[in-house]
């Protein structure tokens, strides 16, 4: 009897096609059984991601955030995605009143209450106190002739705000699939119900003794207001247009390039932002609520490239945006992701973004001047700068589960376009940076 | 008879070094499942699991069993019969290996069964008695779409080259989608393991040996970090006579015995199903079984004799 330990491979391939065969008729036999599984857990072939994300900016808001989604992939490469956002907002965010060398007081929008803001600050409301549940749907599929087609739908909703939107996308591959042309379009309705009902634009806030009450609620509650109101509700419609091109390079290089419009039409104003009416001296007389125009029409530009190289990937992103608003603005984001040992991977990332203002903004109003037909003070339509910087490390738990973590810090430098600053103004910062970190842990199964 | 054969299912736990060990008998076998993990509930649960399935593949697929599909596909040969997507998978598998093997591996020639009696005699079957057996056997006379089989009256097919192997599969599948602690599977003699296992921090080879039931003395060891082995071969099973031995192994399309096959072969493979399918079709080709899996670069380990 002899115990034959079987040679090293031979150099001969050109016999090796039973190895491929028999791979072929098992994947038949045992991957296809393996989604059979899926009658007794029916949980089995979702992939799910996960996440808990913080966000808190220095003295201002805070937000944490919880992410579910799970993605279903079917037979014939059907693939449908369901999410679900739950955030929680604390914390004060700028009113767009300037600071004054006096403290002053503002009414809560309910009208219900003050808040004082010391002396040289900027004027924070810290009324805040709101949760968002977001919910979406996604619905992609194949179609005949290299086509994929996709279809969702979504839904937010906070205390003040209802979000509904719908979307299609449709996309064909050439050239062995190198080549990917998409046309997308999403409809978004979306309806404010503010604290204390619409203001009039451009007229005072209302103060104490001042305050509108007597109307009544759908649930016969008495409504009071710190302004003079117009509606309780308001709504805008958002049509986006996409159109994309991605192509792959070579084995190791894909780049992509999207045109996107937007339309918006409604009410876009920031129902709780104020702008300061401000003497010679820069001190301030009362506080108008806000106007923007009843519609944004939006151009933007995208190009992003990934390169593979031998242990990483360079994925780098530029964006142009602008809009009849005359907001111009580009964005620059690059993430690294360099691989370590056993699929572990860290990932810097930076991004870096500029704006310059819309036209109506203004950081305050002057006395005996003429009220123009917008203006806004919200610092998120001013002239400003801000960038990111981040690291990302991930790493595999086994059986297709996986962990990362993301710790992020964003600065945000708003800048003077240009207004002079009268009077006690000069002393005054209008133009407060914001300093923020980010931190998620995000897990897959 | 049903009473006894229920009470013999069950599931024994033995704790070792690295986990535990958990055995019980299925498919005329005795079956083991080897738990690297301290947690004993999560070991015999995963266990359970894996005798489940190997239970239900035997219910399944057992010519022994008139009841099983494998049975009533055979008492209604004749018959169109309708058949679940399962089993259409597994006959479907089978037609790959007919078609890979160009006709060497045939689930159908079970019959040749009626003629040969591989019990050490001398009782050769006439060559009549052999062409009255060869118009039955034939994979290439069956129809086989996705919601039915047919095959002549008289023939007969078994899953005895693939069934056990598929089990191993299946039931490793179902635990690698429970855990992911290292889990060996072996089922008679056919195994798989899921992963490598941790011995101290560090990552090392699952060390099987495989005993051939014919060679006591003879035990193949194998190291495994993943995929699996299946072994073909049985020493006790052969005819002598006039000084000429006859192996077990059936040349379907002669219905004569392969000549000087090794006794028994091991085959390594990613999946069970298909190192099982790899040594049997090895065993066919006979004197040339090593080369001709040397010559397909597939790991192996024959015994002769």
């Amino acid at each position: 009897m002899q115990l034959i330990q079987s040679p090293m491979p031979a150099q001969n391939s050109n016999k090796k096609a039973l190895k491929s065969l028999l791979t072929t008729a098992t994947c038949a036999l045992l991957g296809v059984n393996a989604s059979v599984e899926a009658n007794t857990n029916p949980l089995a072939d979702w992939k799910f991601d996960t996440a808990l994300m913080v966000y808190s900016e220095v003295n201002r808001v805070s937000a944490a955030e919880a992410i579910i989604a799970g993605t279903k992939t079917f037979k014939n490469d059907e693939i449908l995605n369901l999410k679900v956002t739950l955030d929680a907002l604390t914390g004060a965010s700028a009113n767009g009143a300037v600071g004054q060398p006096n403290v002053q007081t503002f009414t809560s929008p309910s009208g219900g209450s003050n808040y004082r803001v010391d002396a040289n600050k900027t004027p924070l409301d810290d009324t805040f106190k709101d949760t968002r549940a977001q919910a979406s749907a996604q619905w992609t599929q194949p179609l005949a002739n290299n086509y994929t087609w996709s279809v969702g739908g979504n839904f937010s909703k906070e205390f003040d705000y209802l979000s509904l939107g719908a979307n299609t996308n449709i996309a064909k591959d050439f050239n062995k699939k190198n080549t990917t042309l998409s046309a997308g379009l999403a409809l978004a309705y979306d309806q404010i119900k503010p604290s204390g009902g619409i203001a009039d634009p451009l007229t005072p806030m209302l103060f104490g003794n001042e305050v509108i009450s007597g109307t009544y609620d759908d649930e016969g509650g008495e409504n009071r207001s710190n302004k003079v109101t117009i509606a309780n509700s308001d709504n805008k419609n958002t049509v986006d247009l996409l159109f994309g091109l991605t192509q792959v390079i070579n084995r190791r290089m894909i780049v992509q390039f999207n045109y996107s419009f937007s339309h918006i039409n409604g009410y876009l104003n920031d129902p709780y932002k104020l702008l300061s009416v401000i003497n010679n001296n820069g001190l301030t007389q009362q506080y108008l609520y806000e106007n923007r125009p009843g519609s944004r029409s939006k151009h933007a530009f995208f190009a992003q490239t990934k390169y593979h190289f031998a242990h990483s990937i360079l994925d780098a992103s530029y964006r142009y945006m602008t809009d009849d608003w005359h907001i111009h603005s580009h964005t620059v984001d690059l993430h690294y992701r360099m691989n370590l040992s056993q699929d572990n991977y860290i990932e810097p990332h930076i991004r870096y973004y500029t704006q310059t203002a819309a036209d109506f903004y203004q950081p305050f109003l002057q006395e005996g001047s003429t009220v123009p037909e917008f203006a806004s003070a919200d610092y998120r339509l001013g002239d400003m700068d801000t960038y990111t910087v981040g690291i990302k490390y991930g790493m595999p738990l086994g059986s297709g589960k996986s962990m990362a973590f993301r710790l992020e810090y964003y600065h945000q430098t708003p800048k003077n376009s240009g207004f002079s600053q009268p009077g006690v103004l000069a002393e005054q910062n209008l133009y407060e940076n914001i300093d923020a970190v980010i931190a998620q842990v995000s897990y897959s199964f | 008879m049903t009473l006894s054969k229920k009470a013999e299912r069950k599931v024994i736990c033995q704790p070792r070094e690295s986990g535990f060990l958990l055995s019980f008998y299925a498919m005329a076998s005795p079956c083991e499942v080897l738990v690297d993990t301290k947690d004993k509930r999560l070991a015999q649960k995963l266990a359970e699991m894996a005798a489940t399935e190997a239970w239900r593949i035997e219910d399944k697929y057992s010519r022994y069993q008139q009841n099983s599909v494998c049975g009533q596909l055979n008492l209604r040969a004749g018959e169109c019969c309708s058949i679940d997507s399962e089993t259409y998978l597994l006959l479907k598998f089978a037609n790959d290996c007919f078609q890979m093997s160009d006709g060497l591996f045939d689930i159908t020639s079970g019959v040749l069964r009626k003629a040969w009696h591989f019990d050490g005699s001398d009782t050769i079957p006439s060559q009549t008695q052999i062409d009255q057996l060869l118009p039955l056997i034939g994979w290439q006379k069956t129809q086989l779409s996705e919601q039915s089989f047919l095959m002549q009256k008289g023939m007969e097919i078994d899953f005895g080259g693939l069934g056990k192997e598929y089990a191993v599969d299946r039931a490793l599948q179902l635990i690698n989608n429970q855990t992911d602690v290292p889990v060996l599977i072996n089922f008679g003699g056919d195994l798989a393991v899921n992963k490598e296992r941790m011995v101290n921090g560090k990552a090392q080879a699952w060390q099987v040996g495989i005993d051939h039931p014919s060679f006591y003395d003879k035990t193949v060891i194998v190291e495994m970090t993943a995929g699996a082995v299946a072994t073909s071969g049985d020493a006790n099973r052969f005819l002598l006579k006039d000084g000429q031995r006859y192996s077990h192994i059936l040349n379907v399309k002669t219905g004569w015995p392969v000549e000087n096959p090794p006794s028994a072969i091991t085959v390594a493979a990613p999946q069970c199903i298909q190192a099982g399918f790899l040594a049997t079709l090895a065993l066919l080709q006979g004197e040339n079984a090593e080369q001709f899996l040397t010559d397909q670069e597939i790991k192996h380990w024959a015994i002769r004799e």
